[in-house]
């Protein structure tokens, strides 16, 4: 890097402490914030061990722009790394951070990136213009009850002819997410009467009564593509790929392992190697595209028959990268630090290697440790930690953001946020070498805690533990 | 049995509370032209259209913010280290001493008096949606909550779970906490008033409008 830079870090929690460790890793300085609640976290422990007396600022909210930009002014911070969460895909607020009067560095792609690809629509749209495919249906909001009509016919008539036994086509509220205003519908007959309660929803809620129409996809196995490309947006390379599939039942990830299939063990029913090749590349040409520069996430639906579909991009870090860093080798060098890449290239450094220099070894697990009820439905448990320990060993990377515990000073789970405790990524020669030492590290992983209502602490492991048998499988 | 008289005595020793005044977010503070022994005085008027006394004005990113005294009574320390210099989310920038009103003393003296029902958790509290409604129309002084009865909704980390009021019968006679905000775990959420108790707590009432001598 040509000129000294100072990071802001616009989060909190596992996220802050990686920015930290980079930044300290690529000789960086920092600015790191903190709200009341998180006055014990690890990252705030961290901020003080590491950094100077500028380097840690109490603020009022993690969402208040105003007061990160007045804190990267006064503590002389040149650019800004949102993390991920919060402003990480807020094209306004990077638009914003670059083109006020002191302007500042925004550590992901540029804001006219963010905006292109934060669209799903827009995405879908990009998408099928370079023949990449995406899930069947319209990529426009529909406004027209025959025309839904008509669309979501010709699904259910794609969906007999690919054999389907029980189609399914899915009605959206177009500005909707997250769950919200989605409806199935299995039989063309009942269609108008989903598609005005969908549209009326969509009006109520958003003020926008335009829906959309999709197959609705069973049986898929979620992949990623981990993408980096420098400012140049010329040259992106890939990560390879993940499988997130393992999730709660509020579709949130609780397992994901890298890379996406495991051909080499698992006879699966289509060619596995081909559809991750496949999905990689057209990643790429779609980051190519765009001149994408910075990291980002290709999301992908894979059917149990091996039809690849684009679902979105998500144009930040995301909380999984850990584990596709665990299995990657840049130059045949291992400990690749993807934030570490996200904050060289995104000050400015080019890349430095190309998609040859990347390879790969081995298998990665990456388990969110979570402190919730898996059997009430993955209900997030609160109150003290008074114990947090697990066996140390090589092929264990742990990330987390919690202090040190002890029975006299236990660490409380603020009640803002996800409890969130830790990632423990898992290296492995293969499948099964990565299985037995992920069962390895739940077995030897001991949690313990209270809260006021004399609950002890509940957390994801038996869940883990159940799951790790049936990873990369549909 | 509750001795009244005590505990007003023990009031009476110190008539005030000092509340801190910390900054809402960080920026940089400038006080305005006020000093330590200023009275000072909260918003009021028939819409609290007239705002509480400016004791300074904190900015970020060109956006100034007022900060206003939320209390009748006078400053007893104000923090000018802090003047036209950058300050974090909380620090404390004032302390404002308040003296009770006679609204205030009832208060203290009904947590003492009422079955008190506590937040078993830090969390936010509502009233469930039947309970609100009648609230909002006959007030929760006309509301009797049994044992049992499933009062509250408690919202955490995005999850709401519904929570039944233990208890004895009677009405709700005050609401300690607000909506959308955090009640820390034993915190009280509402006092409970059994109906063979409520002419005790008209009498503590009456009592406190007849003794007590506001101080300005």
């Amino acid at each position: 890097m040509e000129k000294e830079h100072k990071v802001l870090i616009a989060n909190r929690g596992e996220i802050a402490v990686r920015i930290i460790q980079a930044c300290h890793k690529l000789g960086l300085s920092f600015v790191a914030v903190y709200t009341a609640e998180d006055a014990h976290s690890g990252h705030v422990a961290l901020a003080k061990e590491l950094g100077d007396s500028k380097s840690l600022y109490r603020i009022s909210s993690y969402h208040d722009a105003n007061e990160l930009l007045s804190i990267a002014d006064a503590a002389n911070a040149t650019a800004i790394h949102p993390g991920y969460g919060f402003f990480a895909e807020d094209f306004r607020f990077a638009r914003r951070v670059t083109e006020r009067d002191r302007p500042l560095i925004f550590i992901g792609p540029s804001w006219r990136v963010i905006r292109e690809l934060g669209d799903k629509i827009n995405t879908k749209r990009l998408a099928r213009s370079l023949d990449i495919p995406t899930v069947p249906g319209s990529d426009k909001p529909i406004y027209d009850e025959a025309e839904a009509e008509k669309v979501a016919r010709s699904l259910f008539e794609f969906q007999v002819h690919q054999g389907v036994e029980k189609p399914l086509v899915l009605v959206k509220a177009s500005a909707g997410g997250g769950g919200m205003g989605i409806e199935e519908v299995y039989d063309i007959d009942l269609f108008r009467s989903v598609y005005r309660r969908i549209r009326n929803y969509a009006m109520r809620q958003f003020k926008d009564d335009g829906v959309l129409i999709e197959q609705r996809i069973k049986n898929f196995n979620h992949l990623e593509v981990q993408v980096l490309c420098d400012r140049a947006g010329k040259n992106p390379v890939h990560f390879g790929t993940r499988n997130c599939s393992i999730q709660s039942t509020g579709l949130q990830k609780r397992v994901e392992i890298a890379p996406g299939f495991d051909p080499s063990s698992i006879t699966y029913p289509f060619d596995a190697q081909k559809v991750m090749d496949d999905i990689t590349e057209y990643s790429i040409t779609l980051a190519r595209k765009v001149n994408y520069d910075s990291v980002g996430t290709w999301e992908w639906i894979v059917t149990k028959d091996g039809h690849p579909f684009l679902m979105e991009v998500n144009t930040r870090i995301q909380v999984e990268n850990g584990v596709s860093a665990a299995i990657s080798r840049i130059k045949g060098k291992a400990d690749v630090d993807l934030i570490a890449e996200q904050i060289r290239c995104g000050l400015g450094d080019p890349l430095g290697y190309t998609q040859s220099d990347i390879t790969f070894d081995g298998i990665g697990i990456e388990y969110r440790i979570i402190a919730e009820d898996t059997e009430q439905n993955f209900t997030p448990w609160v109150g003290n930690i008074d114990n947090f320990s697990w066996n140390h060993t090589p092929w264990l990377n742990m990330h987390t953001h919690l202090p040190q515990i002890t029975k006299e000073n236990p660490y409380t789970i603020p009640t803002e946020f996800d409890p969130n405790l830790a990632l423990g990524i898992i290296w492995g020669t293969d499948l099964e070498n990565v299985k037995e030492r992920g069962k390895e590290f739940l077995n030897a992983l001991s949690i313990t805690g209270y809260n006021g209502q004399s609950s002890t602490l509940k957390s994801n492991i038996p869940f883990l533990l159940k799951n790790t048998d049936r990873i990369l499988r549909f | 049995m509750l001795n009244i008289s005590s505990i007003l005595e023990e009031i009476k020793k110190t008539p005030y509370t000092d509340l801190s005044v910390r900054a809402p977010h960080t920026g940089t503070l400038v006080f305005t032209d006020i000093n330590e022994g200023d009275s000072v005085n909260s918003s009021s008027g028939q819409w609290q259209e007239i705002p509480g006394t400016k004791i300074a004005t904190i900015t970020r990113e060109k956006n100034p913010k007022p900060i206003l005294a939320t209390q009748k009574g006078f400053l007893q320390k104000l923090h000018m280290k802090y003047n036209n210099s950058f300050v974090e989310a909380g620090v404390e920038i004032a302390v404002l001493r308040h003296f009770l009103s006679k609204q205030e003393v009832v208060h203290i003296l009904l947590q003492k008096a009422l079955h008190l029902f506590n937040a078993p958790e830090r969390a936010k509290y509502y009233f469930a949606p039947d309970i609100d409604k009648k609230l909002k129309i006959s007030g929760h002084k006309n509301i009797t909550v049994t044992d049992g009865m499933d009062l509250f909704i408690v919202s955490r980390m995005k999850r709401e779970i519904p929570l039944a009021y233990h208890g004895p019968e009677g009405l709700i006679y005050e609401v300690y906490f607000e909506q959308n905000q955090n009640v820390d775990a034993g915190k009280p959420l509402i006092g409970i008033c059994p109906p063979d108790q409520l002419s005790i707590i008209e009498d503590v009432i009456s009592r406190v409008y007849h003794e007590w001598q506001e101080q300005e």
